[in-house]
């Protein structure tokens, strides 16, 4: 197109670049315009992240290893509790699923990269700086905020501390990274597909983070609304949740709940996707009932935007909105159960090998389903009478957080870290990790239903002394899953830095998918040319037989 | 009466949708996405005379403090 | 041209992380103006400037890179993607607004006053308090302003929405003038839509003027101060970006961007501004009518 406006000088190199490799120095990765390089950041941040929210769980089960108030002050206690939950939430999960993202589905349709690459660098660049401005809020005067991760009106409009505007913008800022990377994923999907890639051929993690997007896009801008009302009610005397003003402090309950179901959804449905790659790799079956997994992938998100006041069963809603929201959340488990159906039935009589990731993925599979259960015992709204705010939740969302949502990231880094750095983590360690881990996890979570379904509220400090022994029990475990992260670190590093050399692209034998396709270590550019069809229906992970 | 704004209401938000629609999916030179939002405009200008005429004849009356 | 059938993927970029680094003053800065910094305010105009420049600047190299052709059909396409879902979280955004309208309208106002099975409620808190709406005299009069009045439909907002549905009608005009090539009903178009925005703006200020000057309806109004001006305030922020969005359009259209079969921005900008345009009809008619 000789188009060009004649005094135009742009500073890209748009003829070579698809020739050249990264830049150097560290300016290579604040420019990144690549997937991959983008992926890798996200992931890193997400798991400096997580260990500095595992640092303040740690804080908190050592706080709670004996009744009485041992360690730290209470208030410091719950800007803890209320720190672990933001940063997990919003600082571990969330961006270690955009980092899979980043790094998977372009290769795993065909892509030469994101669709819009700029936008894709500013969506990691906002993190480090929400991240930070979310824990500066530890050090200010008055302390940090000390209200919960569902930080509920009117504790953290009328009673916060000053550092709670902070807090505001921080999430202000997370949820535009989230927006931004949630558009940039459905346009890479819809736009970037190998051209003879359909819908109902891409691989289900692609399917699953699609929804997860769209869902992404629905509810951030929601929670914006909340904690821009939030900011105005603090600041410039509006009373959204001031009754004394004919506002409600439940009503921003609604609001925030309108975002947080969906949010649950969000860092899970990815799991189901990486979960739904791993099992047909070391089963050695294709995916049983993709379809299936996609409507009711589809179904799980349409209906978690109906459901939101589950969390609200104490609230003095009226009957009739109770029995609607019972029976709203009873129906999601249809489809929850639809998949567990399919993962366990893609097992069956496979010939199942258990490597490291699926390990963790049935594990996930084992153990995400025990959250799901508690799910369901919670959504029964007069049963819920007696869970609400104990530690029989703390459990619930653990199960299906730590070893559905985290174990299927791990599962993830397991699976495809050879593939990113062309080496192979030290099998027989990550094996031992596997099992400290998912033995103390069990150890850590499963008693606090004992403790829950016996009266034990969350979020304190103290409690009385027949809750001692569980406690302490939870708290041993809470201590050696810790210590296992150590142990995951070193088979990281150690993979990347000194792992044996892979030169197979199918990095494991029975995996099929077209990330398998490029060389291995993925090189730093990949699909200029977008597959065929009799490739990509060749590398299918869920048609055909394997 | 409400519910003749709503219905109205439902129709430019469907037009204004469909505009959306087309301009992701036609892409450039289609002439599907400014017939949507000549559609959306004529509406509301409809819905606002309408209005205007509800109020003339006394079926509704603005917000107000009584 | 062989670069044309290749994605463009742009070679690194400075603006996101100068985008960061003002945003992060700007709001950084806000917060601590808000406890009484004073750095906080300088920090605050400093991240302003920023983005401004940010913006600015990144669009301009799109913009550069549009016009030299480097950008096949699927870039085009990705570009209206993003667009399109990004207004749809505006839409999302204004919902929780338009929510907690409605929630406090039909459900916390009335449950004050004792309906339902909230009849303890009103008893026990202000038993004095009477539900109607619109919500004058707050629950409790100590803590919020009373207002001695509201804006009424009549005055200004029905004047503002003639002025909005006809920039919808000359954008539109503007549109077809595109798809025809007339360029100079374009600018025509153009300018009108501009001119009627900043007399929409201009009126707005005059009735926020008006509110806070003679009628005493403040933020501080209880519940319908805060949703009237949290709506229309964020509505109004929209019209001002929108308006530049036009100004940018049409200096472009005049240094003779676009053309019938290349005109993204120009299609993304329109629909902003219709989307703008509904939102305030929606304000019009829930706010000021029913
Ligand atoms: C089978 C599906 C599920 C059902 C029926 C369900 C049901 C519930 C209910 C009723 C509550 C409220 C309990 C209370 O506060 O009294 C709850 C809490 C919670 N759930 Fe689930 N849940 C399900 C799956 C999930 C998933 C997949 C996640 C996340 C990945 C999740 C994360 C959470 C969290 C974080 C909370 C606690 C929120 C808080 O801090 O109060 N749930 N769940
Ligand atoms: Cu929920």
């Amino acid at each position: 197109m000789a188009t060009t406006t004649s005094d135009v000088q742009i500073d890209i190199d748009a003829h070579d670049e698809h020739h050249h490799g990264p830049d150097k120095g560290l300016m290579r990765w604040v420019k990144t315009t690549n997937h991959k390089d983008i992926g890798t950041l996200y992931l890193w941040f997400a798991f400096t992240m997580l260990l500095i929210g595992g640092a303040m769980a740690m804080v908190i089960r050592a706080e709670l290893f004996q009744p009485g108030l041992q360690l730290v002050e209470p208030q410091f206690f719950n800007q803890m509790t209320t720190l672990h939950g933001l940063i997990m939430v919003f600082g571990a999960i969330m961006p270690a699923f955009v980092g899979l993202a980043n790094w998977q589905i372009p290769l795993m349709i065909g892509a030469p990269d994101m669709a819009l690459p700029r936008m894709n660098n500013w969506s990691f660049w906002i993190l480090p700086f929400a991240g930070a401005m979310l824990l500066s809020t530890l050090f200010m005067e008055g302390g940090g905020p000390a209200f919960g991760w569902t930080f509920y009106a009117p504790l953290s409009t009328t009673f916060a501390p000053d550092s709670t505007d902070f807090f505001i913008f921080a999430i202000h800022m997370l949820g535009f990274s989230s927006i931004m990377g949630a558009i940039n994923i459905i346009a890479t999907v819809m736009n970037m597909r190998a051209p003879d890639m359909k819908l109902m051929d891409m691989p289900l993690f692609v399917w699953t983070w699609l929804i997860t997007a769209f869902l992404l896009i629905a509810a951030m801008p929601v929670l914006a609304g909340a904690v821009t009302m939030m900011l105005t009610d603090r600041n410039f005397g509006t009373s959204f949740f001031d009754a004394a003003g004919g506002g409600d402090p439940v009503m921003f309950q609604h609001i925030f709940w309108f975002f947080g179901h969906p949010e649950v959804y969000i860092m899970i449905l990815p799991a189901f996707g990486v979960v739904s790659q791993i099992i047909p790799t070391f089963a050695r079956k294709p995916l049983f009932g993709y379809s299936s997994m996609v409507y009711a992938t589809a179904s799980i998100a349409l209906l978690s935007f109906v459901v939101w006041a589950h969390h609200m069963f104490l609230t003095g809603m009226p009957i009739a909105g109770q029995m609607y929201f019972m029976y709203a959340t009873i129906m999601i488990s249809v489809p929850t159960g639809v998949k567990v159906f399919n993962w366990v039935t893609t097992m069956w009589r496979g010939s199942m090998t258990f490597e490291t990731p699926m390990l963790w993925a049935v594990a996930f599979v084992i153990l995400f389903t025990i959250g799901g259960f508690s799910g369901l015992m919670l959504g029964v709204a007069p049963v819920d009478i007696q869970y609400h705010d104990t530690y029989f939740v703390v459990a619930h969302f653990h199960y299906v957080l730590v070893t559905g949502a985290l174990f299927s990231i791990i599962a993830a880094v397991f699976y495809w870290l050879p593939k990113w750095c062309g080496r192979m983590y030290n099998e027989k360690l990550a094996k031992i990790h596997f099992w400290w881990a998912v033995i103390s996890v069990n150890v850590l979570f499963f008693p606090q239903h004992f403790l829950g379904l016996a009266g034990m509220p969350r979020r304190i400090p103290d409690y009385s002394t027949q809750f001692a022994d569980f406690n302490m029990i939870s708290s041993i475990g809470g201590f050696a899953f810790g210590a296992s992260f150590l142990l995951l670190t070193y088979i990281i590093v150690n993979c990347i830095r000194n792992g044996e050399p892979v030169k197979d692209e199918r990095v494991w034998e029975s995996a099929r998918g077209l990330e398998w396709t490029v060389a291995t270590p993925a090189p730093y550019h990949t699909f200029n040319e977008p597959p065929k069809k009799a490739e990509i229906l060749n590398e299918s992970s869920h048609i055909g037989a394997h | 009466m409400k519910y003749i704004i709503l219905v109205f209401f439902i129709f430019i938000i469907y037009s204004l949708g469909s505009a959306l629609y087309y301009m992701m999916k036609d892409g450039d030179g289609s002439r599907r996405m400014v017939k949507a939002l000549t559609m959306r405009i004529s509406l509301s200008i409809l819905l606002f005379i309408f209005v205007i005429f509800a109020f003339w004849m006394g079926w509704i009356q603005p917000t107000g403090v009584t | 041209m062989q670069s044309n059938n290749q994605y463009f993927v742009p070679h690194g970029s400075y603006w996101p992380i100068v985008g960061s680094v003002g945003m992060a003053s700007l709001l950084g800065g806000f917060a601590s103006s808000l406890h009484g910094n004073v750095l906080g305010t300088g920090l605050m105009v400093l991240g302003l400037v920023i983005i401004i420049f940010m913006v600015f600047g990144w669009m301009g190299q799109v913009v550069l890179e549009s016009e030299s052709g480097i950008y096949n059909k699927q870039v085009d396409r990705s570009f209206r993607m993003g667009m399109g879902w990004f207004i749809f979280s505006e839409v999302m955004f204004f919902a929780a607004f338009f929510g907690a309208l409605w929630y406090a309208r039909n459900l916390a106002v009335p449950w004050l006053g004792g309906e339902g099975n909230n009849f303890f409620t009103g008893q026990v808190l202000w038993p004095d308090f009477k539900a109607v709406w619109p919500l004058i005299q707050v629950p409790d009069v100590s803590k919020y302003t009373v207002p001695k009045g509201i804006i009424h439909a009549w005055e200004i907002p029905a004047i503002n929405t003639l002025a909005l549905l006809t920039s919808g009608a000359t954008l539109t005009w503007a549109h077809w003038a595109l798809l025809n090539n007339k360029r100079n009903q374009i600018i025509a178009g153009l300018i009108a839509t501009i001119v009627l925005g900043v007399i929409f703006l201009a009126l707005q200020v005059a009735e926020y003027g008006e509110a806070y000057q003679h009628l005493d309806l403040k933020l501080t109004s209880g519940i319908y101060g805060s949703t009237f001006f949290m709506l229309t305030g964020f509505h109004g922020l929209h019209v001002t970006l929108g308006t530049i969005m036009l100004i940018v359009i049409l200096m472009r259209v005049i240094r003779g961007h676009f053309n019938p079969e290349n005109h993204f921005g120009f299609e993304g900008v329109a629909w902003y501004w219709h989307f703008v345009d509904v939102v305030w009809l929606g304000l019009f008619i829930f706010v000021y009518w029913l």
